[in-house]
């Protein structure tokens, strides 16, 4: 409480509003911050001082470098679209403006963008690029691709299942024969598709609160693209059957004892790597991932197939699918193990 | 339409810490979540074990944030995760070079949690970052593994000491610093002891062997690290102790009960009262708890002769050493303190000394008082005399600065204190006539010098120096020559003081009691055993500076031999021993002399008879032993009659003070010359030390007003009248001029009934 007369006029100094005049400027409020600086010259830090337009080689990769590494999502996205107008557009005999080698490392930790247009344009680009070169590197695309299967976000988990359906269709047999590439993706998919089991979850069933699994629309297209994977790594391709069925009669397993095709044919032997577990070995022949397959997998995979089964609409047909393809795959796999 | 039901990860992608939160409630429902996380993390973990230094963690959730929820809820899931701890060790082992500041520290972070949450323990997890420390070259990792480390280390520690880590560990120091003794690597070792030293949680000789190793390395800094632990380190540990007894003291639980009750509740300002009243338990017990008993670094020396010995030959004698001046002068202040301390011969120690004794010397006080220092009774005077010598011969002359002259005398006391033989007749009477010196420094040294002699050599000094006591010592043979290497002869000094003193004591207890003074035995046991417990009870009390007397171990009479075992004991233990042995060895040392061996025999009986049997027979209580040094000082200060007994009396109440551990200083050497130097900042200073700070200059009033304010007190009614609005008293003032007399009377009257009831409103309750 003010006192005094004198208080109270100090008080009331506070609030008094300021008189506006006619022909004056406004006056400057009291929290008012002069900015305004002298400079003598102006330096512009980026100025291009070339006559002529940069190479269109250097603006690839510069594109190349805004598209792994800024900030903002539409730069991403656009730099990439101008990378894949470049692609699309080039001659078809034209060599890539830059090797695969290096545009893959860079551009794969795209697909786990947040940014669902870039992810999409990523795809878009992916699709251009050479089919020979994907096999060699489809261990590091699938690390990301698995990355994706199992990310917080559902729309990146779809986006990933694209990937890893393009995948399938370029280089089949090298995904499914990497390291890693048969038993990790295959957990990726039961944990994407909430079928996985804890190691050491007691017999109790809880019902489960995950939200995680339930993908709803998706699910019948993550059975789809499982059951293409299951296809390529379980059933055995028209060429090798037809090669064991008509075959040069007294000649058996030809195949097996002629020069491999394949880049680093003795690579499942990991000489100079450091030693793989289960989960990150190769699985090259068809039986070792039936193998595999029927020992860690197929009794959930069944479970899961069933409960789609009786979901029955785009889900259940999915399931049928999945269930010829487990039945295709696997038929052959019991008198193997009788033969052993 | 209706409302699409959403479960709490699709309403927010990557909410990992709700998930968290979730898991921990409920573990089981939620460990379909979990696994589909932990799936992710192991994805992550591949792209980057595929490439550590290019893999970015853009993306919504990154590696870190990944890492950092598995952690927290890797206790729910121990079958799930057992791998989790390994891999986190190895992507920090081998990429913590290259790896991004914050994931390194995220997962320092998630290994120390993963240790609180005891999925790991103590040694895996120290031996994973102890390396690291030693090894990185990053700062900030350095500074956050050290401090991880020691508190992991402290709370491994913390209820019980956990010997088996503590041993793993001292190993690791150890062989950190004998593998290499050329490498700085080793400053983290003797950092991590020191530290460990300082906080009382490695008290063992073996901590003192890491040191040990430390001082005797090649690298200078892990030279100056183990030397200044063993000059500092155990000065540290008190000081520590004594801040943290004295923060303790801090919390008031009245006051915080009472504004418990005048706060608002609420569940937090509960719980922090609990909390308080906790905490104030706890250090009530802790003080009531034994002291510890924590033996310093110099005496827990294994070998201190080798020590010594290898410490000189190595860092000061030898002349490939790299060590500075200063860093060599550590290294002689910790040798001299050790020859000093255990009595050591190092013969070579001495003449290595006299290139540095002239006053040119750099910090030539420091050198004077390690040679001080490093002087005791079984040094052989030939090897000190040319040292004395010298030091009269540089520094104490008339043309001499007077604090050049001062610090030599002082120096020359200092040696003779410790070795009195040092001295011979004709410099010895040189140097006392510098007590006619002007110069008071000199003066005081000169004349501490002659009453040093006056008791232990006065038959050096000419005869009208030599003071009364000490005449009359010589004449009646009661003073007599010490030879070197002789010992005196006898139990605890003072000791039938003490008996004396019990037996007055209890004599007056019973005349008290109204008994006859002298009582049967059993009585006298029953006495004592009383006494005894009071003088355990006492020095717990005495240590502790509190009023309040907790339960210290209680002492039975049937336990009394027990317990001499336990540690808490050991110096009244160990006085009792000595003092035995003492008694025991007596007939052996004048049966040396076997001529007079008849006459011994007599002698010793009657010494023996003279030598108290209380030590003997009973275990003197720490309080006992400080009845004894109060009776042994006021024996000596008795004996000196005269005028000047009250300075005598306060020098030994210094020598008293001075722990015999204590190092001898440069300070005391240069003595009084540095008394003079302050200047006149340094008197105000030390004038305004103690007073608090005062901000502004107002009166004493104000200040107290002000202080008032602060704590939200309210004001007196003087205060506010005087406070109060002047036009507000006018009216009344002016009126008080017209009123009538019975106004007035009515006023007056009004005035008198109020003082008596109390006020205005008056003091209802009453």
């Amino acid at each position: 409480m003010g006192s005094s007369a004198r208080k109270k006029k100090e008080k009331k100094k506070d609030f008094q509003k300021a008189k506006l005049k006619v022909g004056k400027t406004k006056a400057k409020p009291d929290n008012f911050t002069d900015t305004s600086f002298k400079a003598k010259s102006i330096v512009v830090n980026q100025q291009s001082l070339t006559t002529s337009a940069p190479s269109s080689s250097s603006q690839f990769a510069h594109y190349l470098s805004l598209a792994s590494s800024s900030r903002s999502d539409t730069q991403r996205r656009d730099a990439l679209s101008y990378l894949t107008t470049q692609l699309s557009s080039a001659p078809v005999n034209r060599p890539l403006p830059l090797p695969t080698s290096i545009l893959l490392p860079k551009l794969l930790p795209l697909i786990l963008d947040g940014s669902s247009s870039v992810r999409a344009q990523l795809l878009k680009f992916l699709r251009l690029l050479p089919v020979s070169d994907i096999g060699d590197r489809a261990e590091s695309a699938l690390l990301y691709t698995r990355a994706g299967m199992t990310h917080l976000a559902a729309e990146i988990r779809v986006d990933a299942l694209a990937i890893l359906e393009w995948l399938l269709e370029v280089a089949k047999e090298d995904v499914v024969s990497c390291p890693g590439g048969w038993v990790k993706t295959l957990k990726s998919f039961m944990s994407m598709m909430g079928w996985a089991s804890s190691s050491g979850s007691s017999k109790w069933t809880s019902t489960s609160k995950a939200s995680f699994g339930k993908a709803g629309k998706a699910f019948p297209r993550q059975l789809l693209i499982l059951a293409q994977f299951l296809k390529a790594g379980l059933v055995e391709s028209e060429e090798i059957r037809e090669v064991k069925i008509g075959g040069m009669f007294p000649l058996v397993d030809v195949e097996k004892h002629m020069i491999p095709t394949r880049s680093n044919a003795f690579a499942h032997l990991n000489l100079f790597g450091s030693s793989r577990d289960e989960e990150g070995e190769m699985y090259i022949d068809r039986e070792d991932r039936q193998r595999v397959f029927q020992k860690l997998f197929q009794p959930a995979v069944e479970a899961g197939m069933a409960n789609a089964k009786k979901e029955a609409g785009e889900a259940g047909r999915a399931a049928a699918v999945l269930a010829k393809v487990l039945k295709e795959g696997m038929a052959d796999y019991s008198d193997v193990n009788d033969t052993q | 339409m209706g409302k699409k039901r959403v479960g709490a990860l699709e309403k927010v992608d990557a909410d990992l810490p709700n998930l968290q939160y979730k898991i921990r409630r409920d573990p089981k429902s939620y460990s379909e979540d979990f696994l589909n996380q932990y799936g992710q993390y192991q994805s992550q973990r591949d792209i980057f074990l595929a490439s550590p230094t290019t893999a970015t963690s853009t993306g919504i959730v990154s590696f870190r944030d990944l890492i950092d929820f598995v952690a927290h809820v890797a206790d729910c899931f121990p079958s799930d995760t057992t791998s989790f701890p390994s891999d986190l060790k190895t992507i920090l082992t081998l990429h913590h070079a290259s790896l991004e500041s914050e994931l390194r520290e995220k997962i320092v972070g998630s290994l120390v949690l993963l240790r609180r949450k005891e999925i790991i323990d103590s040694a895996e997890l120290l031996n994973t970052l102890f390396p690291i420390l030693v090894a990185t070259p990053s700062k900030t990792l350095r500074t956050l593994l050290f401090q991880k480390i020691l508190s992991d280390l402290r709370t491994s520690n913390a209820k019980s000491v956990n010997h088996r880590l503590n041993k793993t560990i001292q190993t690791a120091l150890f062989n950190l610093l004998t593998s290499d003794r050329a490498s700085a690597k080793g400053i983290w070792a003797v950092k991590i002891t020191r530290e460990l030293w300082k906080r009382q949680i490695w008290t063992d000789s073996k901590a003192v062997e890491i040191m040990k190793e430390a001082a005797l390395a090649d690298n200078e800094k892990v030279i100056g690290g183990g030397v200044r632990f063993f000059l500092g380190g155990d000065k540290e540990r008190e000081e520590l102790e004594d801040d943290s007894s004295d923060e303790e003291a801090g919390i008031d639980i009245g006051k915080l009960k009472h504004q418990a009750g005048i706060n608002k509740k609420s569940r937090k300002t509960k719980k922090s009262l609990e909390e308080a009243v906790k905490k104030v338990k706890k250090t009530e017990k802790k003080k009531n708890q034994p002291h510890p008993l924590n033996f310093s670094a110099l005496h827990l020396l294994h070998d201190p002769q080798g020590f010594a010995e290898t410490l000189f030959s190595k860092h000061l004698q030898n002349s490939k050493s790299k060590l500075n001046l200063e860093q060599k002068l550590l290294v002689l202040q910790l040798v001299s303190r050790l020859v000093g301390l255990h009595k050591l011969t190092v013969i070579s120690l001495y003449s290595y000394f006299i290139k540095y004794l002239t006053p040119r010397q750099p910090s030539v006080t420091t050198f004077l008082a390690c040679l001080a220092q490093a002087t005791h009774s079984l040094v052989p005077p030939d090897a000190l005399e040319p040292l004395v010598q010298k030091i009269a011969n540089e520094f104490v002359s008339e043309a001499s600065a007077s604090e050049v002259a001062s610090a030599g005398l002082n120096a020359i006391r200092e040696i003779c204190v410790r070795q009195p033989l040092a001295m011979n007749d004709t410099l010895l009477q040189d140097l006392v006539m510098y007590r006619k010196s002007k110069d008071k420094g000199t003066m005081m040294a000169a004349k501490g010098l002659l009453s040093l002699y006056r008791e232990v050599g006065a038959d050096l000094l000419k005869k009208r120096d030599r003071g009364k006591t000490a005449t009359m010592g010589i004449k009646s043979g009661s003073i007599k020559e010490r030879r070197f290497g002789e010992e005196e002869v006898g139990g605890i000094e003072g000791l039938e003081l003490l008996e004396e003193w019990k037996a007055e004591e209890r004599k007056r207890k019973r005349a008290e009691k109204g008994l006859p003074e002298l009582g049967t035995d059993e009585e006298d046991d029953e006495d004592s055993d009383e006494e005894e417990q009071r003088g355990w009870e006492n020095w717990d009390a005495e240590s502790d500076a509190s009023s309040d007397s907790g339960g210290w171990i209680n002492v039975e009479s049937d336990a009394e031999i027990e317990i001499s075992d336990s540690e808490d004991e050991k110096p009244a233990a160990k006085k009792v021993k000595f003092d035995t042995t003492a008694t025991k060895s007596e007939p052996e040392t004048p049966a040396a002399n076997e001529e007079d061996e008849k006459e011994n025999a007599d002698k010793d009986q009657a010494l023996e008879q003279k030598i108290s049997k209380l030590a003997t027979t009973k275990i003197l209580t720490p309080a006992d032993l400080a009845k004894l040094q109060e009776l042994r000082l006021q024996a000596s200060v008795s004996k000196i009659t005269g005028k000047n007994s009250k300075s005598h009396n306060q020098r030994l109440k210094e020598l008293a003070d001075r722990h015999a551990d204590d190092p001898l200083t440069a300070e005391q050497i240069e003595g009084l010359s540095m008394l003079r130097k302050s200047t006149r900042e340094e008197k105000i200073a030390l004038a305004r030390e103690g007073k608090g700070e005062r901000g502004e200059h107002k009166s004493t009033q104000a200040l107290r007003r002000q202080k008032k304010d602060a704590e939200g007190k309210s004001t007196t009614n003087k205060e506010k009248a005087r406070k109060k609005n002047f036009m507000m008293t006018l009216g009344k003032a002016k009126f008080k001029q017209k009123r009538s007399l019975t106004q007035t009377r009515r006023v007056l009257k009004g005035h008198i009934e109020r003082s008596k009831r109390g006020g205005k409103r008056g003091n209802v309750g009453m």
